[in-house]
């Protein structure tokens, strides 16, 4: 047998050591595993200087209403979808994107001298293959001409501006592949998490037009409903139109539902925060941990209506603590503002006994 | 049959491409991948490259990981060279709730090393199946509050044995299986944790062969609400469970009306809490010195239990069948008993039963303890012993039933008949 072996193998090393040892452009479009490229700039995302992202044509931009809170990074988002398809509308969950296609997240932050710094970019691929998303991670070198392949993550030194203009440093954690995984899986199964049709649904800052309305128009999305029948996720700052429970819930389905959902990697806490969750239980009112470990700081319930300071959720949040902080990943630094929206939600919850 | 052969080589060959190395091993991992000390980046980047049928080994010597992770993988075993020679130090822990995170792996082992002094729990292993951990010292080196949770800490996962491993330090439970299906903990010890061992939510375990001793509480069987499945068919035998009375050093819940190990009260040998269908026999509790066995409801420490039954949670304990058991019990309460919440309530309870009887001036607090809180507060029943508790043991001041629901009155009158809990 491992003669045999041996002897096969002899036969066709000659042929093969070429093709598997050396660094080849993947083919996207042929059978075949799918193999991430080892350089953003060789998928041709993007025109002129790649540090500009300024997307060639079929490379949507597209933002969200309330965005998961990441370091006080600035993030831009494409969609790639393959020539001549486009993505089907779908009422929860993620919108329905074709096979083979590209979601791009990049991650920047703001310099003192309020550059643009380009830290890491994300891609999720829809492999044909087998209909599976996949997961890359880019780390943008030092001179910021392109991003390299990087499965292992980063710990990245970096002084920012935070959303008040406070000069802050902290070291910004690049997520390896696994970590990738842990907040895209839901049932062993990888989805994207941002772009929900109730989370596209608003009016951009300096448009005119709902986003969603110009992805349909644009023949981007298909099977859209009237607008009015779109699901709305809440801005999570927008108290204009949305009052602090609605935005609060909006904050904690996009920063905690992720994990914590039926199937998500925080399904064993029972403490599940999605935006349609409606049980008080669920939502961890007068909930006691179950895995939290020293990560409760010694209190007793996730949540104590009307009394945010006695309440595990607001406790983790507002610590930078690994064991304690919550989300897990993807935060050295405690989100101010999140962190004074779910204090100001907790703290008028009606403390009525149950 | 020959191409499916060819293919096989073919792959044996792009994989030694990325420097592994094919073997046919009997064990049935194609890819094989040793490292030294030194080579930390490495091992980070292979276990996040790994592949179906693979074996990491690691060589004798001290790693520092900040964590490592493995996740959506079949067939993966990691080995070291035995827990006194291969140790991987968490210290530089900088993010994430644990050492070591295994997720959704059909197929996983690990054997033969030291994981040390993460800042969460030392390994979670979550949603996997044929978990098997053998050879493992889970420690933190300082034992107290700033200590993660859990030390080896499988959770939502089928078909689990973890055998002759060591924990230590763990300010929740050293060795804690949860909402598990199946689970074997075999020729284990645990030393100064809060919970020596703790089965929670899980059906279907058997727990034999092990010492845990000096922790707050050596052995616990809890049921919780608000979780994915009900725990249950427990057994507990040839366990040698003992001198847990150190004080309870856990941060979770505030001591005060919560659900969390800090319930467990200093020198308590076993503590079934909310479990049904749990059978304790065969074990040697020794110098548990407040008590060695206790039997409570959800309603022992949160009076609203019942408002989260459902067919995932019933707090009252059911078909408890306690045999053969050899107990004995130091001639004081141990002292952090006097500090914590639960543990006044058992210094109260051994006063109210020597004002009771003045025979007992001189007698301990019995062996057994059962809060005497029934489904007879659910169906409005009078029978005395509706949910089968029931008690197979020689020798004397075995037993009490603590009443109580009336531990607040003036009827307050706990019971140390033991008739109706006899096996029949």
């Amino acid at each position: 047998m491992r003669k045999l072996c041996l002897w096969t193998s002899l036969l066709i090393t000659g042929m093969i050591v070429g093709v598997s040892c050396q660094q080849q452009p993947a083919k996207t479009t042929t059978a075949g595993p799918f193999r991430f490229r080892d350089r953003l700039s060789e998928y041709g995302f993007f025109t002129g200087e790649l540090r500009q992202l300024q997307p060639r044509k079929g490379v949507v931009n597209y933002d969200l209403t309330t965005p998961l809170f990441t370091d006080y990074t600035v993030k831009d988002r494409f969609v790639v979808l393959p020539e001549g398809r486009s993505i089907s509308y779908t009422a929860t969950g993620a919108l329905s994107f074709p096979d083979s296609t590209f979601i791009i997240k990049n991650f920047a932050y703001t310099s003192p001298e309020h550059r643009k710094v380009m830290l890491e970019t994300r891609l999720l691929f829809k492999d044909p293959a087998d209909g599976q998303w996949k997961v890359m991670n880019y780390l943008w070198n030092d001179t910021q001409q392109d991003a390299v392949k990087w499965i292992v993550g980063k710990k990245i030194p970096m002084t920012f501006l935070d959303d008040q203009g406070q000069q802050r440093h902290t070291v910004y954690q690049m997520p390896n592949t696994n970590d990738c995984k842990r907040c895209h899986i839901n049932n062993s199964v990888l989805t994207p998490i941002g772009p929900k049709a109730r989370n596209l649904n608003y009016t951009r800052v300096g448009d005119t037009e709902n986003q969603l309305e110009k992805l349909a128009a644009a023949g981007y999305l298909t099977g859209m409903p009237a607008l009015t029948q779109v699901p709305q996720l809440p801005g999570w700052k927008d108290s204009v139109h949305f009052t602090v429970s609605e935005r609060a819930r909006a904050y904690l389905d996009v920063n905690c539902a992720h994990c914590h959902t039926k199937g998500g990697d925080a399904f064993n806490t029972g403490l599940f925060l999605e935006y349609e969750q409606t049980s008080p239980d669920r939502l961890g009112v007068r909930k006691s941990p179950v895995s939290a470990g020293g990560g409760a700081g010694g209190l007793d319930y996730d949540i104590v209506p009307g009394d945010a300071l006695h309440s595990i959720l607001a406790y983790r949040m507002n610590s930078a603590e690994p064991g304690v902080a919550m989300p897990e990943l993807a935060r050295t630094v405690v989100h101010t503002e999140g962190v004074a929206l779910i204090t100001q939600w907790i703290n008028a919850l009606p403390n009525a006994k149950k | 049959m020959k191409k499916h052969h060819f293919y096989l080589c073919l792959i044996a060959l792009l994989v030694a491409c990325n420097g592994g190395v094919k073997e046919e091993g009997g064990d049935g991992y194609k890819t094989r991948l040793t490292f030294g000390p030194g080579e930390e980046a490495r091992i980070v980047e292979a276990m996040l490259s790994l592949t179906d049928s693979s074996s990491i080994t690691l060589k004798e010597g001290t790693y520092q990981f900040d964590n490592l992770s493995i996740a959506q993988v079949k067939h993966i075993l990691i080995q070291g060279a035995g827990p006194k020679k291969t140790i991987l130090d968490f210290s530089a822990q900088s993010q994430g709730g644990e050492g070591i995170r295994v997720t959704d792996v059909k197929g996983f082992t690990i054997d033969g090393m030291t994981l040390r002094d993460s800042k969460g729990d030392l390994i979670k292993i979550n949603k996997s199946e044929k978990v098997v951990v053998t050879n493992l010292h889970a420690i933190w080196q300082v034992a107290d509050s700033t200590s993660g949770g859990y030390a080896i800490y499988p959770v939502l996962c089928k078909n689990v044995l973890i055998e002759n491993c060591y924990a230590e330090g763990a300010s929740d439970a050293g060795i804690y299986v949860g909402q598990s299906d199946s689970a074997i903990i075999r020729k284990c010890r645990a030393y100064k944790n809060v919970a020596g061992c703790e089965i929670e939510n899980t059906s279907h375990a058997e727990v034999y062969d092990n010492e845990f001793y000096g922790n707050t509480s050596g052995f616990l069987v809890f049921d919780l609400p608000d979780l994915s499945q009900r725990g249950g068919y427990v057994k507990a035998y040839n366990n040698y469970m003992h001198d847990n009375n150190e004080r309870n050093f856990a941060k979770a819940g505030s001591f005060g009306n919560t659900w969390g190990v800090g319930n467990a009260a200093p020198g308590s040998g076993i503590i079934i809490l909310a479990a049904s269908d749990v059978e304790l026999y065969n074990n040697r509790i020794i110098n548990n010195n407040s008590a060695a066995i206790a039997v409570v409801s959800g309603f022992f420490i949160d009076e609203s239990a019942g408002e989260k039954m459902n067919d995932k949670y019933f707090p009252i304990p059911r078909n408890i069948h306690i045999h053969d058991n050899v107990m004995e019990m130091g001639n004081a309460f141990p002292e952090p008993v006097y500090a914590h919440h639960i543990g006044k309530v058992l210094v109260g309870l051994d006063q109210q039963l020597k004002a009771q009887d003045p025979a007992r001036k001189d007698m301990r607090l019995p062996f057994i303890l059962y809060d005497g809180i029934t489904t007879n507060i659910l169906t409005k029943g009078t029978a005395v012993n509706p949910d089968s508790l029931c008690i197979r043991q020689q020798g004397t001041n075995l037993f009490v039933n603590i009443d109580a629901l009336n531990i607040r009155s003036k009827n307050w009158r706990p019971s140390t008949d033991m008739t109706p809990f006899t096996c029949k």
